[in-house]
């Protein structure tokens, strides 16, 4: 299955925030389908030449995004990070009430405001077909998560 | 591209200090952690929705007959000086959203004007300062709260929208010492005029009639007191006694609302904590949702012994004032840590603009104040491009320093710098 990490490799991964994200938080939106490979403007530099259809067709292999945070919706409260049945066994600053660091390996980041969806493949949804979690969801107070699965 | 961790951000009160910022040539591009309030102070320029933009101020600007001209510094300076010294009844207004240097060089100002300062929040913090007085305070830090408290009601206040993730690090999710099970060992309940997306995650959620407020919480007390409720009293109230009573530790958090509420409910709700104290703790806590009100506050308790408005009018006298001033008779303001021309009322901008009270504004963005100021200086942003101290709302100081280069002198700097020119 395409992932994160197999978008991230036809990345520059420079982090230059040039796109308002990193590089990771950036291949997480091409997997949702949120931003396009043409939105990296280091792509578009001679070196890359190649890149962007090479990410078209790597995309247009992947599975489709289950799970979507409506960034018009959300403000980046955080609560979904601190009431994510992953975290909870897997951060303990998410356990706290605190942002998770820079390289935890979470599900969702809170990144300018909104909350991200960086490792959809963390998420024990994905993994527990039957008894599916929504905690987040649940407890979003703006309604911004929605699932497909 | 540099990455500077576990940052504080100077958003909002709860001042969080666990920020991961990227940067880009010294410039924040990607902010980890960060709430969407706080996040438009980091990024002026916000690129994932730029139809919120907000302008900063680059130069300093005197305006003259609605033209604005942009001069130098000292200009302004000397213009700023001369408008205030000339001034019969000068206000210096707003400084909640100021760190505690500018709090302090203001405060140095206004002595020095014969002014009065005029806390932005005053309407709010007044009321509450009275009612402790009154009726005594009990106290505790964030961290208590969240390790300790079993009972939290949300009174007149929407956090979610003055202070984003209070809910989350402190209040009702966070798992702490003994509430391990975060929201599940917790009680949630919220009183308001309206209803909010708080209504979701609180139960009760008692949504009340306006001026309503002093009278559920007098029903409150006579239920904890064992005296049946009266036929008028507002509905739900022995459902709070209730909620009340099985507390372990409790804690009010006050918002804006309860101001709006009338005098009496600040005063109620401060007799009703002491009376639940006498068997638990139990905390009344206003939730200012500016930066640095609780360092404001500080300040004038411990410069001036009191907690309300300071009034040098007589250098021999100077008085604390806990009524908000009356605009009718001030005859310039300067303007820092606020937007003043956005908080007043409409008829209170028109007699400002008709009597032509010029005013002196002190800001990193344009906003409503600057748009009508006859001397704009541009400020670099408290904790962001400039390091300043700001008080937590439970009142932990804490240092902000710079993630970013500044443009503009910081707030501090420049308001010493106009007490030279007096
Ligand atoms: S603009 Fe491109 S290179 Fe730069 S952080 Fe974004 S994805 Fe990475
Ligand atoms: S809980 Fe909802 S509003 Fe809050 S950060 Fe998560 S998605 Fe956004
Ligand atoms: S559905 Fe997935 S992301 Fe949401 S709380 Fe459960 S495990 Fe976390
Ligand atoms: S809650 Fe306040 S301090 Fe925390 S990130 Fe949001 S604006 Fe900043």
């Amino acid at each position: 299955m395409i992932g994160q990490a197999d978008i991230l490799e036809f990345l520059p991964r420079t982090d230059c925030g040039q796109c308002g994200l990193t590089c990771a938080e950036f291949a997480a939106l091409l997997l949702s389908r949120e931003r396009s490979p043409e939105e990296c403007p280091v792509l578009h530099e001679p070196d890359y030449a190649g890149y962007i259809e090479a990410l078209h067709e790597l995309l247009a292999q992947a599975p489709p995004p289950v799970m979507q945070v409506d960034a018009e919706r959300c403000n980046g409260c955080g609560i979904c990070v601190a009431m994510c049945e992953y975290h909870l066994g897997n951060c303990p600053e998410a356990r706290l009430g605190r942002g998770p660091r820079f390289h935890d390996l979470v599900v969702f980041h809170i990144v300018n405001g909104t909350a991200v969806v960086v490792r959809q493949d963390l998420c024990t949804r994905m993994l527990q077909a039957a008894e599916k979690c929504s905690k987040c969801a649940e407890h979003c107070p703006t309604e911004a998560i929605s699932f497909k699965l | 591209m540099e990455l500077k961790e576990s940052i504080i951000c100077p958003g909002c009160a709860c001042l969080c200090d666990d920020l991961d910022i990227i940067l880009e040539n010294g410039r924040p591009v990607a902010i980890h952690n960060v709430c969407t309030w706080g996040v438009g102070k980091f990024l002026a320029e916000k690129k994932l929705r730029p139809n919120k933009e907000r302008r900063r101020l680059t130069d300093p600007q005197i305006s003259r007959h609605g033209r604005a001209e942009k001069v130098s510094y000292e200009a302004a300076l000397g213009e700023a000086a001369a408008i205030l010294t000339q001034a019969r009844r000068p206000v210096i207004y707003g400084l909640a959203n100021s760190g505690a240097w500018a709090q302090e060089a203001a405060l140095a100002l206004t002595a020095n004007l014969k002014a009065r300062l005029e806390p932005a929040d005053l309407a709010f913090m007044a009321p509450f300062y009275q009612a402790v007085q009154k009726h005594g305070l009990f106290w505790a830090p964030l961290e208590v709260i969240r390790d300790e408290a079993d009972a939290v009601v949300y009174w007149g206040a929407n956090p979610l929208h003055s202070c984003p993730r209070h809910a989350v690090r402190y209040a009702v999710f966070a798992r702490g010492r003994f509430t391990e099970r975060g929201i599940e060992d917790r009680q949630v309940a919220a009183v308001d005029i309206y209803r909010t997306e708080l209504a979701g995650i609180c139960h009760p959620y008692i949504q009340i009639d306006p001026f309503q407020e002093a009278a559920l919480a007098e029903a409150v007390m006579a239920s904890l007191n064992g005296h049946p409720a009266s036929e008028d009293a507002p509905a739900d109230a022995d459902k709070l006694a209730a909620f009340f009573a099985n507390a372990a530790y409790g804690v009010i958090f006050c918002g804006r609302g309860v101001a709006y509420g009338g005098p009496q409910v600040f005063d109620r709700l401060a007799a009703l904590a002491a009376r639940l104290n006498e068997k638990k703790p139990f905390v009344l806590f206003p939730l200012s949702g500016d930066f640095n009100s609780a360092g404001l506050y500080e300040l004038l308790l411990r410069e001036t012994g009191s907690p309300f408005a300071p009034d040098f009018a007589d250098p021999a006298a100077p008085t604390s004032q806990a009524s908000p001033v009356d605009f009718q008779e001030v005859d310039a303001v300067l303007v820092t840590g606020a937007d003043l021309l956005w908080f007043l009322q409409a008829e209170q901008v028109q007699d400002l603009k008709k009597r032509q009270v010029p005013i002196v504004a002190l800001s990193p963005f344009a906003d409503r104040t600057t748009a009508q100021a006859r001397v704009c200086l541009p400020v670099a942003l408290d904790g962001i491009e400039a390091a300043e101290i700001a008080y937590r709302m439970d009142g932990l100081p804490v240092l902000l320093r710079p993630v970013a280069s500044a443009s503009a002198p910081p707030a501090h700097r420049v308001l010493a710098d106009l007490n030279l020119f007096l």
